[in-house]
């Protein structure tokens, strides 16, 4: 009987080895199509069991809690739609966006930083617990950008910073959601072609058409062949360049003026002459100075950030690509495909406004666990030089003079000195883009801030009131 | 000599033990008590009992199957306690019963051939208790499975102790009749063949699980109890033939099954795609896999595994009985798990050897069933778990939660045990250098 139990025994093994290799197979080979089958709730859960840290603004106003539920945790956001695009979500079924994605190992405590106090929490075998993250958005500022853009009723944008160490104390994207609803609205969120999922302020490029004067006027200035009081002729409105007329705003004829005259009224025949002089090298390296081409520094996640620059066929251009005189021209007054954000905008007033020096732009001030003890603290950095201290205060200038007396009177206050510049930018099939671009107070600037409004009135002053709106509210008056 | 092996063998099962309990007890004690030390002194305890009493009783049983089966059971039971602390509580006493009974046979079942004697009045009683649980047999958590009998207050599965009980009367009533069903009188392609009147125990086992299944609703125990007879015929005959005669007939009845039984039908269609209804039907298998899936190499460590809900359940349903292997290795990984198999390949491996060590035909037909029984109970729920074959509800044997599974396998460790001490203990008095030859040998070719 022996032979046949022997068999028996190799038959044993035979089985044991189909286990054996079944058993590879499910835990090595097939694991991460099984970690990523929808119905494997696993990850999910783990997620949700982690009490996740709270995200404040500068004045400690809860933006993102948990209600806690048979031990499972679920994301409340005090504010509603408050800054929903800029906080993001962090739901079960959609993902994660925003802050919410990009801070998540510290918002559930697995980044290294926490995770070293946690150590003895751990071993005494409490929860994992989230880091707190306190932002440096001011609510105040905050609520007036988004009921100013929301009292309009119409898409548009408002980003503003601190001049002295680019925080953002306002990101503002309209037409917004309530995270609290995600769930109900998913689906109408989706398909809304006014696309409220998106954050305007980083994902949204627009044409800038004249409020990307500045730049141009800081190629120029720094250039050494214009200064506020070079003079032009313009006796048609219009501009010949190469066969490729160049309007002014209803072809409107300025005569002999001033090169701060044509800033403050905006003259694009003097802008587009001057861009031809300059070259499109020097405008090419102004643009790279102030950050174009370049994704901010944003904490948000790279993929929510777009890069401003000069796009073709729907992509980033080569910065290098050789362009014809008419396109020099017309990209000196801000069109020829030239696509920014409004950060962007917002980032290089902030510049002008602290004496050449843009800062890297921030979000998270803190991070702090829940004793409020703070684990990491962001210190503002420079991030570039675009252009020398005497040219922004000559810029300084000209802006103030936009505001007292060229296009951007409609942000004129009478409690501070706000310094700007304005864009229409025409956008063929619907109203234009209204931008105004600037910073307060001009004397000794604190809040830069950029205001972008789709489909704007043919004036194109939605954007001034509700730069000074923003501005007021964040100098606190 | 094999005693002191066997407390040697015994010291890593113990360390072993202790620190996967203190493991689960790191990673959980903000849900459970401190009473996972208790479980390392009571698996000494236990251990150190079995000790002396084999010392006493059968000390020249093999040095390696209480170590073994001990690993396994504190396995089951630190998966168990890291599950749900109570009904590890409820295990460890079953555990001590199973010891109990392991301790009787020992001491008053030594001369164990004298089963042999009551081997119709044993098997009458293993049917018996088959045909009770199919008229009268329960189904207490709705798993559309009735293979529970109450008695008093207690839920048994009788299956599980007339598995022994068959097993017994094959290996005495199929030594008896070795010679008579090896007889060959035709050749099928080749293949001798016994003649067609040989063939009723076949048919009649064949029956009996067919009747199992269709009563009992269930493919586990059946098919245990006709897989345990093919490996048995196949021993006491050497005839490749029984076994290919019953495969055949077992895939008729499967297909039968298949067409008739919704319950078979649907193990078949879950295996096939757990995931078109992975909501409902599909729901257990799909999260078996998720968590085997989740283990990867080394797994998630102990406790520390997404092996239960916020509400306490556990995700993959019956995680404590049948599926305590997707547990293991969700949390012990590749590693931890492949070495759970060999652990029970080991056990195999001990008990052919014993069989193939034993010096009379009923010793050997006992002993090769018993680990043939231990093998195929271990393949069908582990294949079934991780989707290699169609799931079939079984215990994983002396790791499952369950009672009557942890004493009738205790039950049958102990009659291995058995086995290999008369084998021993016969060879140290005629003197360990002269290994007699093997007279099984001699009869195989009996034609």
């Amino acid at each position: 009987m022996n032979g046949p139990i022997r068999r028996l025994f190799y038959a044993t093994v035979a089985l044991f080895a189909a286990l054996l290799g079944m058993l590879a197979y499910q835990q090595v080979v097939n694991a991460s199509s099984l970690a990523n089958n929808p119905y494997n709730t696993r990850k999910v859960y783990a997620q949700m069991s982690i009490d996740r840290g709270l995200i404040l603004a500068s004045d400690g106003t809860e933006l993102a809690k948990n209600r806690e539920e048979n031990g499972l945790y679920y994301r409340v956001y005090p504010q509603g739609d408050l800054a929903s695009p800029l906080l993001g979500y962090n739901d079960v079924k959609y993902g994660q966006t925003g802050l919410e994605h990009s801070e998540n190992d510290y918002l559930t405590g697995t980044a290294d930083e926490v995770e070293l106090t946690n150590f003895f929490d751990m071993l005494s075998g409490k929860q994992q617990i989230g880091a707190n993250i306190k932002l440096t958005l001011d609510p105040k500022v905050q609520r007036t950008a988004l009921s100013d853009l929301q009292n309009l009723g119409k898409r548009g944008s408002v980003v503003a910073l601190d001049v002295r160490t680019g925080a953002v104390l306002a990101m503002a994207s309209t037409p917004t959601y309530d995270l609290n609803n995600l769930d109900a609205d998913w689906n109408q969120l989706n398909q809304d072609p006014n696309g409220p999922l998106l954050n305007r302020a980083t994902e949204g490029l627009y044409t800038p058409g004249s409020a990307f004067k500045l730049v141009t006027t800081a190629a120029a200035l720094e250039s050494g062949d214009f200064n506020p009081d070079s003079k032009f002729n313009d006796e048609k409105g219009t501009l010949n360049v190469n066969g490729n007329i160049i309007h002014n705003w209803r072809d409107q004829p300025f005569g002999e003026h001033t090169f701060a005259e044509a800033f403050a009224q905006s003259i694009n025949t003097t802008f587009a002459q001057v861009g031809e002089k300059l070259g499109q090298d020097k405008l090419v390296e102004y643009q790279q100075k102030f950050g174009l081409y370049e994704k901010p520094p944003l904490e948000l996640p790279p993929d929510e950030i777009a890069i401003s620059g000069r796009y073709e066929n729907g992509s980033l251009a080569s910065p290098g690509a050789g362009l014809d005189p008419v396109q020099v021209a017309w990209m000196a007054i801000g069109q020829e495909n030239l696509q920014v954000t409004p950060l962007q905008m917002a980032m290089i007033a902030q510049a002008i406004g602290n004496g050449g020096v843009m800062m890297k732009p921030y979000v998270v001030d803190s991070i702090m666990d829940r004793d409020s003890t703070v684990i990491k603290q962001t210190s503002p950095s420079g991030w570039k030089q675009p252009i020398r201290p005497d040219t922004a205060k000559t810029m300084t200038d000209l802006m103030v003079k936009v505001v007292n007396d060229g296009t951007g009177f409609g942000a004129r206050s009478d409690k501070v000195q706000i310094a700007g510049k304005t864009g229409t930018a025409e956008v063929s099939g619907r109203g234009p883009n209204a931008w105004f671009v600037g910073f307060a107070p001009a004397q000794d600037p604190k809040v830069a801030v950029a205001v972008v409004v789709e489909n704007a009135d043919e004036s194109g002053h939605d954007s001034s009131p509700i730069a000074r709106d923003v501005l007021l509210a964040a100098l606190g008056m | 000599m094999e005693r002191r092996r066997e407390l040697v063998s015994f010291l890593p099962v113990l360390l072993l033990t202790v620190v996967g309990f203190a493991s689960v007890y790191a990673a959980r004690s903000s849900q459970i008590g401190a009473g996972s030390l208790g479980y390392g002194l009571l698996f000494l305890g236990i251990f150190l009992v079995i000790h002396v009493i084999l010392r006493l009783a059968a000390p020249h049983a093999d040095p390696l199957l209480m170590p073994i089966t001990g690993l396994l059971a504190a396995l089951g039971i630190m998966m168990i306690y890291r599950i749900d602390p109570a009904l590890a509580a409820a295990q460890a006493t079953w555990l001590l019963v199973g010891v109990g009974l392991f301790a009787a046979i020992i001491f008053f079942l030594r001369d164990y051939r004298k089963l042999d004697d009551y081997i119709y009045v044993l098997g009458l009683a293993g049917v018996l208790l088959l045909a009770v649980t199919a008229v009268a047999g329960q189904d207490p958590n709705n798993s559309g499975v009735r293979l529970w009998l109450k008695i008093g207050g207690m839920s048994i599965q009788p299956g599980e102790f007339s598995k022994i009980l068959i097993t017994i009367f094959l290996a005495g009533y199929l030594h008896s009749k070795r010679e008579l069903l090896s007889t060959t009188t035709w050749h099928l392609a080749g293949i001798p063949m016994p003649p067609v009147k040989h063939l009723g125990p076949l048919l009649t086992v064949w029956g009996m699980s067919f009747g199992m299944l269709l009563l009992m609703n269930d493919l586990g125990p059946s098919l245990l109890l006709f897989g345990i007879f093919l490996a048995m015929i196949y021993v006491a005959t050497n005839r490749l033939s029984y076994p290919g005669i019953g495969l055949v007939l077992m895939s008729a009845a499967g297909l039968v099954a298949y067409f008739t039984k919704a319950v078979v039908h649907l193990r078949v269609d879950i295996w096939i795609n757990p995931w078109t209804d992975i909501q409902s039907k599909g729901y257990q298998l799909a999260q078996s896999l998720f968590a085997i899936g989740d283990g990867g190499l080394f797994g998630t460590g102990l406790g520390k595994g997404y092996l239960l809900l916020a509400n306490g359940r556990p995700v993959v349903p019956a995680l404590h009985t049948d599926f305590i292997f997707s547990a293991i290795a969700e949390e012990l990984g590749l590693v931890g798990a492949s070495g759970l198999i060999i652990l029970f390949l080991l056990l195999c491996h001990r008990g052919f050897k014993i069989a193939i060590h034993a010096e009379d035909g009923f010793s050997k037909l006992l002993a090769a069933g018993i680990a043939a029984g231990f093998g195929l109970q271990t393949f069908f729920i582990l294949g079934g778990v991780m989707k290699l074959i169609p799931l079939t509800g079984i215990t994983l044997p002396f790791v499952s939660y369950g009672g009557s599974s942890i004493v009738a396998n205790f039950a049958s460790l102990a009659l291995l045990i058995l086995i290999s001490n008369r084998t021993n203990s016969a060879r140290a008095g005629t003197g360990r250098s002269a290994a007699r030859p093997l007279p099984a040998a001699s009869s195989e070719g009996a034609a």
